[in-house]
């Protein structure tokens, strides 16, 4: 029995002194740590969601570079021209800009990278594969993008056509491949190496846990000494371990998926504040308009009038505003004259009495759906079914896995009534976030519940997107805009905000300007400052 | 002899069990509703890319057909692609498992040592205040969830009282050593890092404290139970009377005889603390093969839910055998199931 206890004692002996060692640890001077939900797929022809968009940005250059209002700037391309038809776009490349192994990016690398994104077809491939397109180069450092129709948003959807290092891919290929000649094209490489020439460099990459980057001492652009040396990706969102590393200091940034209440502890601890900025992106209850009820206009806008906005702008989704129309305000192809509802009852029973399903609402049953995986989706779900109430109409919310809401939206048949899902402008133009929503060819997934497929629509918005001219174009999409208003397949409810706790007394994120309201933008490490003295003294 | 005889056996039938496993799983996971290749791309690719992910993995064709082409795969080592991860299953399970099997070894040991510790103690000393103490510790073990159990750890003792590290293996700016089993603190003893090791050795305590409470708990009252009804017995009682110190006697004759309940308790236990450590993995920011596995059945990446499964059968097969040999040397008395009718 005394043994026994004699190394039980010797062993919490050995634990203390574990505990008490001292931690002797080189860490980089700056460093900016962030939390995502992972894994990051940092193959430019793979990555698609946000973490992977961040991380491809800071590895990685495009052409061009969106501005605080999401028009491009000239960044690897410093400059362009488009013929007159719009079917040719000729880009002239930037000299003395380097990979991360030293070679220089030229012309070659562009087209290779094109062909690249468009053979594998996945990643942000789907901007580039909705008509033929080719690449040409014509000289060193000009290539030619060659379009099948001419697209206005072209120079928008650019922004996210990242450039490899052609040599380095090609000289880790995978022989054993289904690209032919090109083996595998490089996909296995690149799932943890990178071949960029971005501001920041691999340094370190757990498909399991992180990515860390480090600055690149040698990028075209000059880089503020205050900015991040290196960068921490860290895969985790569970809300205690955010809670926990904010406040040891150890982490900088919080990701944008924390619940309220998480954000209302953080925003008591201090040095602490919470970021809320919008996004290009609409929370919306999808109606379906080719289904009873909701197949009738009357029906819809009576469900429109008698939604509560106020209620889910100031309760649930607190900071952000109330939609008005499918097209966020951030975005400056937002027309602000479209029209807005606002609850009015007695105008919900206008509407309602000129249906043809008036008093037999119970032979037509309203289900509205919401993503299982998406929590903040359930509470203004549940605001609709009271709201409808208030005027007859009965409404069951249904919470519904998101691989069972994928299989339902591939048919008209199995699509329910409603569906409430957030959207997200997949570029800086209103016709980014209209042909996603409502044109016909993008009917069968969980981006339209509406089943519109119509054919104005569809010709008003395939002219505005051939318009190269902007005034033009953005002319045309204000037309779309009050055309998709007056046909009310949706209730807008709001635009969306993100909100992301960070480090406020050393951590100047976006301080002087706002972000780019281009996908992942709000995360250009290059732009923020970290003061590690301040942090010392916090931590004191 | 007879033990290798035992090995041999086991695993030859353990054959049978995998293939049987695994041929279960593979139809389960196909018959679960989604479309994986749409679930790993996305809603914005074109339908022909979705097409030609769906014709890669032989979606597309009868289940005999893709059980045909997993088979020939698993027999050049091959477990597919992750959809999840885009890369080979195989090379995520080598870098997922390791990761597991050094939480559930530290676990698992720590579960051992304190289970028998306190429930020795506990049995020994039953009905006293120190039998309470250790009671009332296996009771909130038991009805405490290991992830609540986690929390309050990490608020304790990294977030107030800041000794030991939230999240991960390693602190940031610690390079991993070389590759060799996959353990960091076996590789970081080989390659005689202490600094790492030690840094290992912190990460992993409030982890395998987390996951070894539970299972801990319900060994140290089987242990305890076991223990208070040897001590009643007319053999304990014999040995008193002949004079045997009372140390001698728990040792030497109380001391095996107890623990044969257990082990066969800490064996299942120890397979659990692999399996089922999901949400700790998910609180520490383990990089562990539950969490792998688990986010792999949510996006219906069945390369990788088949190549989990498999691994977590043979994990408990290899278990069990060691679990049978263990009481088998404790009480040969116990048919190892070889010479039957001997």
């Amino acid at each position: 029995m005394k043994k026994l206890m004699k190394f039980f004692w010797i062993g919490v002996f050995v634990i203390t002194i574990i505990l008490l060692n001292i931690n002797g640890i080189i860490a980089a001077e700056r460093p900016l740590r962030t939390n995502w939900t992972w894994p990051a797929r940092i193959d430019p022809a793979i990555g698609v969601d946000t973490t992977s968009t961040v991380a491809l940005i800071n590895l990685y250059d495009a052409l061009v570079f969106p501005d605080v209002n999401g028009d491009p700037q000239p960044h690897v391309a410093e400059s362009w021209k488009v013929s007159d038809d719009g079917l040719s776009w000729t880009f002239y490349i930037r000299k003395g800009i380097k990979f991360h192994d030293g070679s220089e990016l030229t012309a070659s690398d562009v087209k290779f990278s094109f062909d690249r994104l468009r053979t594998i077809g996945r990643g942000y491939a789907f901007f580039f594969l909705g008509q033929e397109m080719s690449a040409e180069v014509i000289d060193t450092f000009t290539v030619n993008i060659y379009l099948e129709r001419s697209s206005g948003p072209f120079l928008q959807t650019l922004m996210y056509f990242f450039i490899l290092n052609e040599d380095l891919v090609r000289a880790n290929i995978e022989k054993t491949g289904e690209y032919g000649e090109l083996g595998d094209y490089g996909k296995e490489y690149l799932v943890s190496h990178d071949a960029s020439s971005g501001p920041y460099m691999m340094k370190d990459f757990s498909m399991a846990t992180s990515l860390t980057m480090v600055v690149n001492p040698n990028y075209f652009l000059p880089i503020d000494p205050n900015s991040p040396d290196e960068f921490e990706m860290i895969g985790t969102t569970e809300a205690i371990t955010v809670r926990t590393l904010l406040a040891k200091r150890e982490l900088d940034i919080g990701d944008v998926y924390q619940a309220p209440e998480n954000l209302e502890t953080l925003k008591n601890i201090e040095g602490i504040e919470i970021a809320q900025f919008p996004v290009p992106a609409v929370w919306n209850l999808m109606m379906n308009t080719k289904k009873p009820p909701t197949d009738d206009i009357h029906f819809r806008k009576a469900m429109a009038w008698a939604t509560d906005y106020d209620t889910i702008v100031n309760y649930i989704w607190k900071g952000s505003i109330q939609a008005r129309g499918p097209i966020p305000h951030i975005l400056s192809s937002h027309d602000p004259t479209v029209f807005q509802y606002h609850r009015n009852l007695d105008k919900a029973m206008e509407e309602l009495k000129q249906s043809k399903y008036y008093g037999q609402l119970e032979k037509y049953p309203v289900e509205l759906h919401w993503c299982t995986e998406s929590a903040e989706e359930e509470k203004p779900a549940m605001v609709f079914m009271s709201n409808m109430a208030d005027i007859g109409i009965e409404v069951k919310v249904v919470s519904v896995p998101w691989m069972l809401l994928l299989k339902e939206e591939l048919s008209l048949e199995t699509s329910p009534t409603i569906i409430c899902a957030g959207s997200n402008s997949p570029y800086a133009e209103a016709g980014g976030m209209l042909e996603l929503r409502y044109s016909s060819k993008g009917v069968g997934n969980p981006n339209q519940n509406e089943w519109l497929q119509d054919p104005k629509f569809d010709a008003m918005l395939e002219d505005a997107l051939a318009t190269v001219d902007k005034d033009e174009r953005f002319a045309k999409y204000n037309k779309l805009q009050h055309y998709i208003v007056d046909l009310c397949p949706t209730i807008w409810l709001v635009d969306r905000i993100l909100c992301s706790p960070f480090q406020s007394s050393y951590v100047d994120w976006y301080v002087d300007e706002p972000f780019s309201p281009i996908k992942g933008h709000y995360m250009v490490v290059r732009n923020i400052k970290i003061y590690p003295e301040k942090k010392a003294a916090l931590l004191k | 002899m007879e033990i290798i005889k035992l090995i041999i056996k086991r695993l030859f039938y353990s054959i049978f069990v995998v293939i049987g496993f695994s041929m279960l799983i593979f139809i389960f996971t196909r018959a679960i509703p989604g479309d994986p290749a749409r679930l790993a791309l996305g809603t914005d690719v074109p339908e022909w890319v979705a097409e030609k992910l769906r014709e890669e993995m032989h979606l597309n064709d009868s289940i005999y057909t893709q059980y045909y082409y997993w088979v020939k795969g698993i027999t050049k080592g091959d477990l597919g692609i992750s959809l999840n991860t885009n890369r080979s299953v195989m090379t995520d399970i080598r870098e997922f498992f390791p990761a597991s099997l050094e939480l559930a070894l530290y676990s698992g040991t720590l579960m051992i040592i304190l289970a028998i510790l306190f429930g020795v103690i506990s049995g020994w000393y039953n009905n006293t205040w120190i039998d309470n103490v250790f009671r009332v510790i296996a009771y909130l073990g038991i009805v405490t969830p290991s992830f609540v159990i986690a929390i309050f750890f990490v608020t304790i003792f990294s977030y107030s009282l800041d000794i030991l590290p939230t999240i991960g293996r390693l602190s940031s700016g610690l390079t991993p050593p070389p590759y060799i089993t996959g353990l960091i603190t076996v590789d970081a003893l080989i390659t005689g890092n202490y600094k790492v090791l030690i840094d290992a050795i912190k990460h992993l305590i409030m982890p395998a404290f987390s996951l070894m409470m539970g299972p801990m708990a319900q060994n140290t009252r089987i242990i305890r139970s076991s223990m208070i009804d040897n001590l009643h017995k007319d053999y304990t009682m014999a040995e008193r009377s002949y004079g045997i110190l009372e140390r001698v006697i728990m040792f030497k004759y109380l001391f095996k005889s107890s623990l044969i309940p257990g082990i066969s308790m800490i064996g299942a236990c120890l397979g659990h603390l692999m399996g089922n450590a999901f949400l700790i993995e998910l609180i520490f920011n383990w990089p562990g093969l539950s969490r792998y596995g688990m986010n792999a059945m949510l996006k219906k990446d069945l390369n990788s839910v088949i190549a989990v499964t498999v691994v977590y059968s043979l994990v408990f097969i290899i278990l069990n055998i060691i679990v049978d040999i263990i009481v088998n040397t404790l009480d040969p008395r116990i048919e190892l199931g070889i010479g039957r009718g001997k």
